[in-house]
């Protein structure tokens, strides 16, 4: 009697935690399959009463049609170009800055950390405004290089913290040998601290790529040309037509998450410690 | 030209400070200064018209409070779910690193994928949904969930607990982590509880993280756009407009720029609020 209750004792907590982890895989995956499952079936399929799961007919139409009857070519290669162009140039300048602030203490060092902390806080709105007014004076609306240049706003600020974290790991001693041995500190930070953190490098491009892959905001305030919009905006005006073909949606919304889904899987290990600005080390 | 070391700290840090000042400080004043305007035609100086307008405005107040009910429920329930799994997941369990990612999904696809996948699950005739609810049998008949005024919003953070849950949890999952396993050892020699483990170890352990997972979360929920944009676009009526949904039409739709710029500049004052705490622990931690 006394055993077979302590086993139901540790038994049902186990099963209790199995529940609940199911029920959450659940919650987490099904608008994943939903998705999946739509962008496989045909246009009359997607509005059968009741919704089937697993299509009758499965067809990858739509995922050519995105490409096809669609402009996602245009797109994808938008925000490609528009993602990395940023991604490169906040990381070079994070990494300058994340040097400053790891190896040198100053007057006005916390004020400046604040600043760039304080940053990361403004909402978007406060600024695609003034930005749509700046952009057009000087002929950029409607622009890649007028999207990179406001996608800065994000991603200077992460992939600094990012950086810092980077840099914080490399021994300082090793700046100082190589002073001793006649090097700047310009010429050490290029030869020596960037070479060793080449790899936090890669995964701040990344990170920093995909913060301006999945934004909206400003791609909806400062493009408007089909031939100029980025992979989020061409799939948030899909949806504004006035017949959705979801099967297409679908697809195009898939193929669009896709590279964001494969990195973050990628790169989870490094994420908390760039958006928290290193306060949670992992 | 050389120059001393002790000054080398301005050639790195001050390029990107800069650049943050021209591309972010500069139209971030020039919000401002337009908030302060006159919007009749030909009218200089300053004025508070806008702010004016803006107590006045029926839309704004209820604007205001859809965000404030979307932000606190979206982070109340972030807190609890995330908290739930991180736990869930720090204990002894096979295959973790499955979970984890699994977990973590809803989290990594754009605003505006989460935002038409729900839209497309919420749909009352032919979505994913309804048809689950009713073969489980916990609903009878189809529900219509963002065009039903009464769901809407309900329906809104529902995704949005989707869609944010899992940097919480993976916030707090690192910070359980750094608990030392001895503290929980000790409790229980001591003859605690699980219970008051959890009070007594668990929480406190967690405190930073706890407020570094509600600044960050509470900042990007009020900021959040391409969810809602995409999913609802602020309807049925105004019932699900924020904030930054109804800027972006203020400016973009009514071309109102002084009165927008008025709404961001009350959202930034409040967003700034919110995370000066945090603000202020990192910068003098570091």
């Amino acid at each position: 009697m006394v055993a077979a209750k302590s086993t139901l004792n540790t038994i049902l907590p186990k099963a209790l935690i199995w529940i609940f982890l199911i029920l959450v895989c659940i919650y987490c995956l099904i608008p994943f399959a939903w998705m999946l499952s739509t962008s496989l079936k045909t246009e009359a399929e997607a509005f059968r009463i009741p919704p089937t799961w697993i299509p009758l007919e499965p067809t990858v139409d739509s995922y050519i049609g995105i490409w096809v009857r669609k402009n996602f070519g245009i797109y994808f290669l938008n925000s490609t170009i528009i993602s990395l162009a940023t991604a490169i140039l906040s990381t070079f300048f994070g990494a300058l800055a994340g040097y400053g602030f790891s190896r040198f203490l100053f007057r006005g060092r916390k004020f400046l950390i604040g600043f760039f902390l304080a940053t990361q806080m403004l909402p978007g709105v406060l600024l695609v405004g003034p930005y749509f007014k700046i952009l057009s004076r000087f002929g950029l609306y409607d622009t890649r290089t007028g999207l990179i240049i406001a996608f800065l706003t994000i991603c200077l600020p992460f992939s600094t913290w990012m950086m810092k974290g980077f840099i914080d790991k490399v021994p300082e001693e090793l700046d100082q040998s190589a002073m001793v041995d006649g090097c700047s500190r310009i010429g050490l930070f290029f030869k020596i601290v960037l070479p060793i953190v080449a790899p936090g490098m890669v995964a701040t491009i990344l990170f920093a790529f995909l913060l301006a892959w999945g934004d909206l905001l400003w791609a909806l305030c400062l493009t408007s040309r089909e031939n100029m919009i980025t992979v989020t905006l061409g799939i948030a005006r899909t949806v504004g037509e006035f017949r959705i073909i979801w099967p297409m949606l679908m697809a195009g919304s898939l193929v669009g998450g896709m590279p964001a889904i494969l990195l973050y899987i990628f790169l989870q290990r490094l994420l908390v410690q760039g958006l928290t600005a290193g306060a949670v080390k992992e | 030209m050389r120059i001393n070391d002790r000054y080398m700290w301005t050639v790195f840090v001050l390029p990107a400070f800069f650049l943050l000042i021209l591309v972010l400080g500069w139209p971030a004043i020039t919000s401002i200064l337009y908030s302060f305007q006159p919007t009749q035609a030909g009218a200089t100086g300053y004025t508070l018209a806008s702010y004016k307008s803006l107590l006045k405005d029926p839309f704004f107040k209820t604007t205001f409070w859809n965000t404030v009910v979307f932000v606190s429920f979206s982070v109340g329930s972030h807190m609890i779910l995330g908290l739930a799994v991180a736990m869930v997941l720090n204990s002894a369990l096979p295959a973790k690193p499955m979970f984890r990612v699994i977990a973590l999904l809803p989290w990594v696809v754009p605003d505006v994928v989460a935002g038409i996948i729900w839209k497309w699950m919420y749909n009352p005739i032919y979505g994913a949904l309804n048809d689950l609810l009713i073969k489980v049998g916990i609903l009878e008949n189809p529900v219509e969930w963002l065009s039903n005024p009464k769901l809407a919003m309900i329906s809104a953070i529902l995704v949005n607990l989707w869609r944010g849950f899992p940097f919480v949890m993976l916030i707090l999952l690192a910070g359980l982590q750094a608990i030392p396993r001895h503290l929980y050892e000790a409790a229980a020699i001591d003859g605690a509880s699980k219970l008051t483990q959890f009070i007594y170890v668990t929480l406190p352990g967690l405190r930073k993280m706890i407020v570094v997972a509600l600044a960050l979360d509470i900042v990007w929920e009020v900021r959040r756009f391409g969810l809602i944009q995409a999913m609802t676009q602020g309807g049925p009526g105004i019932l699900t407009e924020v904030l930054s949904t109804y800027t972006y039409k203020q400016y973009f739709q009514f071309f109102r720029f002084e009165y927008a710029s008025a709404i961001s500049v009350v959202m930034t004052v409040v967003l700034l609020m919110v995370s000066l705490p945090y603000i202020w622990m990192i910068s003098q931690e570091e």
